[in-house]
């Protein structure tokens, strides 16, 4: 749907993107993420058509981007990091102006705007003024906007920032819903809770560069294999650490008041058939489960450079 | 026109803003105040000498076509200065750059509202205007060509005021070049003349003194060019013309060093008029460079490439 092949573009010296490559699956809900400055806004500006690659290939639904610009954003729905609101204009007018920005006018632009005003739930509110919605409101028209055109790929820009947790899930069951109607949707966030639980990809860019990419379930697999094992021991703590020992997919072992953090490198399975030699040998557990593994340490981890430095310095971690 | 978005929009929002009433009422008043001070003073002193003026009714129209012609000049910026600049500081410009409209469509529709505004202006002085006929002395082809330098003379304005507002990121910035521009038009072209005219004069001067010639004319060269874009004088020219009165026409383009016997200055005004539409052409179009996203570096790097 969307392919992105080394883009680049630096403003003055600086490398805002440098050589990025990514692809969104047509039907995918992609998350974008990456910390502030990372180049997220520069390629979505980049894919709207708003500003101008330096360098590298962007085909949108087999489409060159670069290309015919009015067959392009006919594909594209746009919400950016900011609403765009004009004083003076009703909701009703506020769409309907944007309608005919797509050439779309009268009777069918009119059917088109009820029927979106209805789908964000602002029905009741056409007759007033944009100026006077609220965040939340103001977000979903912006929303209702950017589907006018009914484009089969979305793209946000941080959508959620300013909401309230109440308002941000109704924006995400949103989101879901159009997913599932068929659109991509290819958004930007901060937040990772909650693109953990409503994306279906995911792309890690920082420095101008996609560092990690992938299938939510693969990376959250990926994820959990770099948290600990933690394993609580009741009683014999030394048959314990004799078999983790022997054990292939363990890389660390620490010990705090008889709980044991393991670095542990194998899957589901693995875990069950640890667990299983460990009871067998009549270590008594009180408690075994993976440390719950989150996007953010991942996206801690990739993204702080300092960290990499540190460890660098340190050497071979100890354990 | 029709079926322009932003032009559509642009009336919708400012049928329901206070400004365009305020300014028509602001710009009719002045123009009605002005002409009912003239028709009294020529009424008064109808019954006191019981003679009727006629070059005062002249001096009416002078005067009112005057005012009318400075407040298109300083109003017409202002109308379009902020026009661009302010969707960029709402975010907007963005959204719409967004859309499949180009920035063509978005300038045109800008200039579109904002000369609907001036013909608004224009027309409803109309009535005022029109008083000249009663007593004689102009005629309808006069009040046309005077018309068509409106018009011209608008559209530079407003084109310039456009061109400084997709160039700056700030109102304020493009205000303030815009009106910069104007005292450009208004003054800086005479002034560049006069300046130039009297190093030429120094040098000339400096040059006959060496062999022993007499001093002769300089003139400002092509500097003198300046002045077909200075619209307040090609109204002078116009009105001047009409009224049968040419002296500070002559005595500015005797200031630049040229005789005002030339086939330029006959055709001063058709030439003056093109220059200002060709001139606002030009803007329009930088405005529309400046809305749409390239990248400047690239393109200059494979040029030296290849
Ligand atoms: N118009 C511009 N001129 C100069 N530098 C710019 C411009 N736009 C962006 N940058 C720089 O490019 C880098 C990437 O910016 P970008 O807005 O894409 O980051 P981002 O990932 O969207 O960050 P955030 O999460 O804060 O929104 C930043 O370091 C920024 O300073
Ligand atoms: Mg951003």
């Amino acid at each position: 749907m969307l392919r992105i092949e080394n883009l680049k573009k630096t403003f003055g010296k600086y490398h805002a993107l440098d050589g990025l490559t990514m692809e969104v699956k047509q039907g995918a809900l992609y998350g974008f993420v990456g910390p502030n400055g990372a180049g997220k806004t520069t390629t979505i500006k980049i894919l709207t058509g708003l500003l101008a690659a330096d360098e590298g290939k962007v085909w949108i639904d087999g489409e060159d981007a670069f290309g015919d610009a009015r067959r392009v954003k006919e594909k594209i729905g746009y919400v950016p990091d900011s609403f765009g609101v004009y004083d003076n204009l009703k909701v009703r007018e506020y769409m309907e102006f944007f309608a005919s920005c797509y050439g779309l006018e009268g009777l069918m632009a009119r059917k088109r705007c009820s029927c979106l005003l209805e789908q964000v739930g602002l029905e009741e509110r056409t007759d007033f003024y944009v100026d006077g919605l609220s965040r939340g409101m103001k977000q979903r028209l912006c929303l209702a906007r950017a589907l006018i055109h009914d484009p089969i790929l979305l793209i946000l820009d941080e959508p959620s920032s300013g909401l309230d947790p109440k308002t941000r899930r109704e924006f995400k069951e949103l989101l879901t819903e159009l997913n599932e109607q068929g659109k991509t949707i290819l958004i930007s966030s901060h937040i990772l809770s909650e693109l953990n639980q409503m994306c279906t990809d995911i792309g890690i860019i920082d420095q101008g560069r996609m560092i990690l990419s992938g299938n939510m379930k693969e990376i959250m697999a990926r994820v959990d294999q770099s948290n600990p094992l933690m394993i609580h021991v009741h009683r014999n703590m030394d048959k314990a650490m004799a078999i983790l020992r022997s054990h292939g997919c363990v890389r660390t072992i620490s010990i705090k008041d008889n709980c044991l953090s393991v670095g542990f490198t194998g899957d589901a399975q693995d875990e069950v058939l640890l667990l299983q030699r460990l009871i067998d040998a009549e270590v008594l557990i009180r408690g075994f489960y993976r440390q719950q593994g989150s996007l953010e340490s991942l996206f801690m981890q990739i993204t702080d450079h300092k960290d990499k430095e540190v460890l660098l310095y340190e050497g071979k971690p100890s354990i | 026109m029709r079926g322009n978005p932003v032009y559509k929009r642009e009336m919708t929002i400012s049928s329901r803003s206070i400004r365009l009433p305020m300014i028509m009422l602001i710009f009719n008043s002045i123009l009605a105040l002005a002409a009912f001070l003239n028709m009294y003073s020529v009424t008064t002193r109808v019954e006191v000498t019981a003679e009727i003026s006629y070059s005062s009714f002249l001096q009416l129209y002078v005067f009112l076509t005057l005012i009318e012609f400075f407040m298109l000049f300083f109003i017409m910026p202002a109308l379009t200065a902020g026009s661009i600049s302010g969707e960029r500081e709402k975010q907007t410009l963005n959204l719409m750059l967004s859309t499949q409209m180009t920035p063509a469509q978005i300038v045109l529709g800008k200039l579109l509202s904002s000369m609907f505004h001036m013909a608004l202006l224009v027309v409803s002085s109309f009535p005022v205007i029109f008083l000249v006929f009663v007593y004689g002395g102009i005629r309808l082809r006069d009040l046309a060509v005077l018309l068509l330098l409106y018009i011209s003379v608008a559209l530079l304005c407003a084109s310039f005021g456009l061109c400084f507002s997709a160039f700056c990121r700030r109102s304020t910035a493009a205000t303030a070049m815009s009106y910069g521009f104007l005292v450009f038009l208004l003054l800086g072209t005479y002034a560049v003349n006069v300046f130039v005219r009297s190093i030429m004069q120094m040098g000339r001067a400096d040059y006959a003194n060496q062999v022993g010639l007499m001093t002769s004319q300089a003139d400002s060269g092509v500097f003198f060019y300046l002045l077909l874009l200075n619209p307040a004088l090609t109204f002078y020219r116009v009105v001047g013309e009409q009224v049968g009165n040419l002296d500070l026409f002559v005595q500015i383009i005797e200031e630049s060093g040229n005789h005002p016997s030339g086939p330029l200055i006959g055709a001063w005004v058709p030439v003056s008029i093109g220059l200002q539409i060709l001139l606002a052409a030009g803007f329009l179009l930088a405005a529309v460079r400046a809305l749409t996203p390239s990248s400047g570096r690239t393109k200059r790097k494979k040029k030296y490439l290849s």
